[in-house]
């Protein structure tokens, strides 16, 4: 469906509505045979975005020669209004009388079973760089800007000129990584697709114009695909000059209109000067501004870069953490054409498996809720990060129940919901309760009761084992899917049976398996930490850490400071906190009517 | 101007400004000397007493 947009998005793997608006297009596209009549008399001229602002167009236009289906639409914003009698030029002279200034937009609503998600990228805008003058010099321009130029249904039809006086540069610079792998500014990522651009350009370039003298300053070339390699020798061999250094400064000869680059080349040391016609920034590639709409409505998460995360990076690259939707293009991280192409086929095929079985595998790990002794809070609907929870409602008594097709057992629900309502089909609270019973029998001040997600910190004592890392055996480790499952009632059971410290351990923030389970984890703890000071105990005694599954040296390290405060916890301390989360007499431990709800 | 405030780490006892907002979305924090992540916002006083 083309220009419409994704207005909302329900339901679960195999049952997903997808409400789209189409938007309005003024133009009945069925009707409209791309004549052009209609923008001949347009009378408004604003810059052609698809064109990089190097050429104009109408309010009424066609986005791209090549736009699918055929056919114009008005950009209303730009439009000098569609009351008729303002304008309506268009109107006039359309013989098909395909304009329609009424037009609304619409809803349609469509029932899919899996979704692929490829949003696409931005591109950085390196105005901040003023060092490099773009902006400033009209000579400057940007790699997407080169595209348009170079490009036969460009704005001059591809013979290629520079800005200020429409001449053919005689040599042009080209700049690399403008806006990417810097801390300071831009983006600290490679954009993955600059170097073979600036590569593929300059060979463009050279075929075209044999003569023309060129010149790329870089701080490394990546040329890892297939053929790449190839590509830049080629590239040498038709004489362009690769200068390792990126410039420090660019000024204008006011008179020329060419450019001054100073760099140092930091293959001699020396700094140089060079003089070019053009220069080309090699911009590099940003998450789209808009993906936090789709972001939400999918509920998927996003790693540190902005792009959305995959279910895992290397078992699972197209998937999303919600299941049934696939991650295509630079949607999960800057791609070039072909790799995007090799994921969208990839997503297609994964997406294709669900709908041809027609019927999902869930593991047995999901959540269960009895709907009697829930209470209609709604506080798991709230913290579940799959949406796989249907809403409650207190006046008419609906209880919370589990849609477990879409449920992914991170145990958030279990740890969220006050009476005890949801039981984890893996991992119960009773199981937990019994293994800090075990852990704490015996010897209990000389423990430390260790909350483990599976994923992440769990598999980095696995990978601090196969490592041979050593770490104090008075760590004893519990094991939960996520560290959102530790309920708070965990960890005061802990500190109630003996335990002098309690480390609760997850993944990073930007690695959860459950898209963002482990923030409740966050929350939980700082509750508990003003909770245990309240009780007059030292909020130390509970320690939180996130370790990746790579992190097998920081686990054992994690592991040796916690022993190191445990030896300084007293014996008189941990008889006082004992007393002080005693269950007060009436109270019934929230322990005990779990394992009564499970007998 | 991202905001900020002060955060004491439970494992060294460091206390350093990290970003925090209440209304923007939840960051890792991490102690600039141990590194641990226990790292916890030391609330103002009236905030302490209101939540009491
Ligand atoms: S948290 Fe528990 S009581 Fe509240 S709605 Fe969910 S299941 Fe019911
Ligand atoms: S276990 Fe996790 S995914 Fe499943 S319903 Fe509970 S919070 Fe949602
Ligand atoms: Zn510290």
């Amino acid at each position: 469906m083309a220009y419409s947009e994704v207005d909302n998005v329900s339901g679960y793997i195999g049952n997903f509505k997808v409400t789209i608006r189409k938007k309005a297009r003024y133009v009945d596209e069925k009707q409209c045979n791309a004549c052009g009549e209609c923008a001949k008399v347009c009378p408004v001229a604003i810059p052609d975005e698809y064109q990089m602002g190097f050429s104009s167009r109408k309010a009424i236009y066609i986005q791209l020669p090549q736009a699918v289906p055929s056919s114009y639409v008005i950009d209303m914003k730009t439009c000098l209004g569609n009351n008729p009698i303002a304008c309506a030029k268009c109107l006039e002279v359309c013989e098909k009388k395909c304009i329609d200034f009424d037009m609304h937009d619409e809803f349609v609503t469509v029932d899919v079973g899996a979704i692929i998600v490829a949003v696409g990228n931005d591109v950085y805008d390196p105005t901040e760089l003023d060092e490099y003058g773009y902006r400033s010099y009209e000579n400057v321009i940007t790699s997407m800007e080169f595209e348009r130029l170079i490009c036969a249904s460009g704005p001059t039809e591809g013979h290629f000129v520079r800005p200020s006086d429409r001449t053919t540069p005689k040599s042009i610079g080209f700049v690399q990584c403008v806006g990417s792998r810097s801390q300071k500014r831009g983006n600290p990522y490679c954009s993955n697709i600059c170097c073979m651009n600036t590569i593929k350009d300059t060979v463009l370039l050279k075929d075209h114009y044999p003569g023309i003298d060129l010149k790329v300053f870089y701080m490394d070339i990546r040329a890892f695909g297939k053929g790449f390699e190839d590509l830049y020798m080629r590239s040498k061999a038709e004489g362009v000059q690769y200068i390792r250094g990126l410039p420090g400064d660019v000024e204008e000869d006011p008179k020329t209109g060419n450019l001054i680059v100073t760099v140092e080349n930091t293959t001699t040391g020396k700094i140089e000067k060079h003089e070019v016609d053009m220069l080309v920034l090699s911009v590099g590639l940003l998450p789209r501004k808009d993906s936090e709409v789709v972001r939400q409505l999918l509920t998927l998460s996003k790693t540190s870069d902005g792009f959305f995360m995959e279910s895992h990076p290397k078992l699972k690259p197209v998937d999303a953490p919600t299941r049934g939707v696939f991650l295509a293009g630079c949607a999960e991280s800057p791609k070039d054409v072909k790799d995007s192409v090799t994921q969208a086929s990839a997503a297609a095929s994964r997406a294709n498996i669900v709908l041809a079985a027609g019927k999902i595998k869930v593991e047995a790990i999901t959540a269960h809720i009895d709907p009697d002794l829930c209470k209609y809070c709604g506080l798991c609907v709230k913290v579940c990060p799959y949406k796989a929870i249907t809403q409650t409602d207190r006046k008419t008594k609906v209880p919370a129940k589990v849609i477990e097709a879409a449920c992914a057992g991170c145990g958030t629900c279990g740890a969220e919901c006050a009476f005890g309502a949801i039981t984890m089909r893996h991992f119960q609270d009773n199981q937990i309760y019994a293994q800090i019973d075990a852990i704490l029998e015996e010897n209990s001040q000389n423990k430390v009761v260790v909350f483990a997600c599976n994923w992440c910190s769990y598999a980095g004592a696995d990978f601090a084992g196969v490592s041979r890392l050593q770490y104090p055996a008075t760590n004893r480790l519990i094991r939960t899917m996520c560290s959102g499952r530790v309920n708070e009632d965990f960890v005061l059971y802990a500190f109630r049976k003996g335990a002098p410290i309690v480390l609760v351990s997850g993944c990073h923030f930007a690695d959860c398996h459950y898209i963002n389970a482990n923030r409740q984890t966050v929350l939980r703890v700082e509750r508990l930490w003003d909770q245990l000071e309240k009780k007059g105990i030292r909020p130390e005694r509970l320690q939180l850490e996130w370790i990746s599954a790579a992190e097998g040296q920081k686990f054992a390290l994690v592991m040796r400071e916690v022993e190191e405060m445990r030896k300084k916890v007293t014996a008189k301390e941990v008889e006082f906190t004992k007393q002080a989360l005693a269950p007060k007499k009436k109270e019934e431990p929230k322990e005990k009517k779990e394992a009564a709800k499970t007998q | 101007m991202a905001q900020e405030a002060d955060f004491k780490c439970l494992r060294c006892g460091t206390i350093t400004k990290l970003p925090y907002s209440p209304d923007a979305e939840l960051q890792e924090r991490a102690c600039p000397k141990c590194k641990s992540n226990s790292m916890r916002r030391i609330k103002e006083q009236k905030e302490a007493r209101a939540a009491k």
